[in-house]
């Protein structure tokens, strides 16, 4: 391998790995913001238990989209300083707004979120999720645009050596942009709800006891929200086609992530809308079907994969589409060495962390409800949120 | 607009410095302060509350370097390549330490995340003496320089002595002293002066590279109009969690 593909490795390594977690905590996070508006408005303990539990799975999920954010975001002067150097005066304002307006608020309000539990207000305490959850979807809205400027770059022309913003509003309504961000954040939904689905259904094949109301009602929630981020992100898919770019999915690479995405994603969306929907009511007792929905969670995650891949991958050789090509992206003078040594450390640190991540959240699922870290109380304390200031 | 983007840049860097600075203190004196499972839960409690607050300021430095110093991102980060890898193991380490140690049980599990919690504490203050010693001398020094490493050593000191302060005022007495507010602010603008000199220093340099108008304006639209409820986000943190017997609670979810 040469210095280029190392550099390309270590970027889709932790890309890929970053895409696996924030993925899931777009779906997850309007999700629990959802149940925590049911609780606050109800007060019941069995809604608490609903925010808690899933919270719980949230915020773990949430530890590793954090760390392996961290290390996207410095690989970009790292390793692809060709990239700021030619087109950072255009990539760069997406990419500062999404750390300085989304981020920073989103990280903010969410440990509002877990150390406000008890302690804040209990609407205060609601609108905090609210707003991660809106943080965080006007993340994926600056990432995406930042994303499809290298796919199209519209509103930027060439001046010398680099390229200059001379229109903001042509990169905000990027043919390359307006169909896929609301694919994306439809495959969010879509894997939020087959994470409940396939949980639940964890829980409920063997009888949940006490528990068997709450996963019933976790399961149904998560079809719903599948069969609706199903829905969009199948019709957002094909409404990409009109603005692709020509020759993009000629190479093999590209070509296999897009047939992997269409032709599995086309039979799940399928089996989501025409099969788990219209058994929505009766499916949390159909335990023979169970073992089955445990085996699909994983599949929106593969499929959301693919899809990266297809649009990435099809996106080569050009770093900038039609104006900088990777390999002139690079930093001047990285060499092989010291790529192959951080991305070694990289993939090593962060693949050991996301195993342990996934080993927590499956621990949390086989523990169920009840016991969960966040949200628990001091032993002795009065507990009640108050109702005002 | 070049100077307003610098002062933002400036603010958030030295921010950085005197917010993280405690963080990352009560991490580097977690094995001297902490020398039980208990004490370790108590020191973690106190500043768990404004990690997530904190350490996201860094992420907004590397931002802005982005948005508004894009010529010069890829040379500061490029130059200090070893450096900030190490960094960035080190600060991934640290998190990872701070959201898994209460996750599962055992006092194994729990002291092996609170060694990295230190470990990885220990390697950022360490890394930002050297890093801020490379960007003093226009990353013409080699990235281990002898006096790096003093400053590496300092910072660290400046850091640990920052949590220290903090955790005297977050719970007082609890690890030994009491101090006042006044006082966590002293040591905070004491920890920001390694970040604010080199920034004194570099402010020209950076103000000759800033990105071009439109590119500035575009930004200012944008983000300036958040900057009040960044900081009101902010200000929230520190009403909602006051020192005080209600200092930290246990179990913390961190």
């Amino acid at each position: 391998m040469d210095v280029v593909d190392l550099a390309r490795t270590q970027f889709a390594v932790t890309g890929g790995l970053h895409f696996l977690f924030v993925l899931l905590t777009l779906g997850l996070a309007p999700l629990v913001a959802l149940m925590h508006t049911r609780w606050a408005r109800s007060g019941r303990p069995r809604d608490e238990a609903m925010v808690r539990f899933w919270g719980q799975i949230y915020v773990i999920n949430y530890a590793l989209g954090i760390v392996t954010g961290l290390v996207m975001e410095f690989q970009f002067g790292l390793a692809w300083s060709g990239l700021s150097h030619y087109a950072g005066d255009v990539f760069g304002a997406p990419l500062a707004m999404e750390t300085l307006v989304a981020f920073f608020l989103e990280s903010t309000f969410l440990g509002l979120w877990i150390f406000g539990w008890g302690r804040l207000p209990r609407w205060l305490h609601l609108a905090c999720i609210w707003l991660v959850t809106l943080t965080a979807y006007a993340s994926a809205f600056f990432i995406m645009m930042a994303n499809s400027f290298l796919q199209n770059p519209a509103g930027a022309v060439a001046r010398g050596d680099r390229l200059e913003l001379v229109d903001f509003g042509a990169m905000l309504t990027n043919k390359a942009l307006v169909f896929s961000l609301p694919h994306v954040v439809a495959a969010g939904l879509f894997t939020g709800g087959m994470v409940l689905v396939g949980a639940s259904a964890y829980r409920l094949r063997r009888g949940a006891g006490e528990h068997q109301d709450f996963f019933a009602r976790s399961m149904r929630l998560g079809v719903v929200t599948a069969a609706i981020g199903a829905f969009f992100t199948l019709g957002f898919g094909y409404a990409q086609f009109a603005g692709v770019q020509e020759g993009k999915f000629e190479n093999t690479g590209a070509a296999l992530g897009l047939a992997v995405m269409m032709e599995i994603g086309q039979l799940l969306v399928l089996f989501v809308l025409f099969v788990m929907l219209p058994m929505i009511r009766s499916l949390p007792r159909r335990r023979w079907a169970h073992p089955l929905l445990i085996a699909l969670t994983p599949l929106p995650f593969v499929l959301a994969i693919a899809g990266w891949i297809a649009r990435e991958v099809g996106r080569q050789p050009w770093m900038v589409w039609g104006r900088l090509t990777v390999a002139d992206a690079l930093s001047p003078g990285l060499s092989a060495g010291m790529v192959a040594a951080s991305l070694g450390a990289f993939a090593g640190v962060l693949g050991l962390l996301a195993v342990v991540d996934y080993a927590l959240i499956a621990r949390v699922v086989r523990r169920g409800p009840g016991g969960n870290d966040l949200g628990a109380g001091v032993p002795g304390e009065n507990r009640a949120p108050a109702l005002t200031f | 607009m070049d100077v307003v983007w610098f002062v933002f840049f400036a603010v958030l860097l030295a921010g950085y410095f005197a917010l993280e600075g405690f963080d990352l203190g009560v991490g580097l004196l977690l094995p001297l302060l902490g020398r039980t499972r208990e004490g370790r839960d108590r020191m973690v409690a106190a500043m768990a509350p404004y990690v997530l607050a904190n350490e996201v300021w860094l992420v907004a430095v590397a931002g802005t370097l982005f948005g508004a110093y894009p010529a010069l991102e890829g040379k500061v980060l490029y130059g200090l390549y070893p450096v900030v890898v190490a960094m960035l193991l080190s600060w991934v380490l640290r998190d990872a330490g701070l959201w898994f140690r209460r996750r599962a049980g055992g006092t194994r599990w729990r002291g092996f995340w609170d060694a990295m919690i230190a470990f990885g504490s220990l390697g950022l203050s360490f890394g930002w003496g050297m890093a801020l010693y490379a960007a003093a001398t226009g990353f013409a020094a080699p990235a281990v320089h002898p006096l790096g490493l003093m400053l590496g050593m300092v910072v660290t000191l400046l850091f640990a002595w920052h949590g220290w302060t903090f955790l005297a005022w977050r719970a007082p007495g609890e690890f030994g002293a009491a101090r006042q507010g006044r006082a966590l602010v002293v040591s905070g603008a004491v920890a920001a002066l390694p970040a604010a000199g080199v920034l004194a220093g570099a402010m020209p340099y950076l103000m000759e590279h800033s990105a071009p108008a439109a590119t500035l304006n575009v930004l200012s639209l944008m983000v300036l109009p958040f900057a009040p409820i960044m900081l009101g986000a902010q200000v929230w943190v520190w009403r909602t969690f006051r020192p005080g017997k209600d200092a930290f609670r246990l179990p913390s979810f961190f």
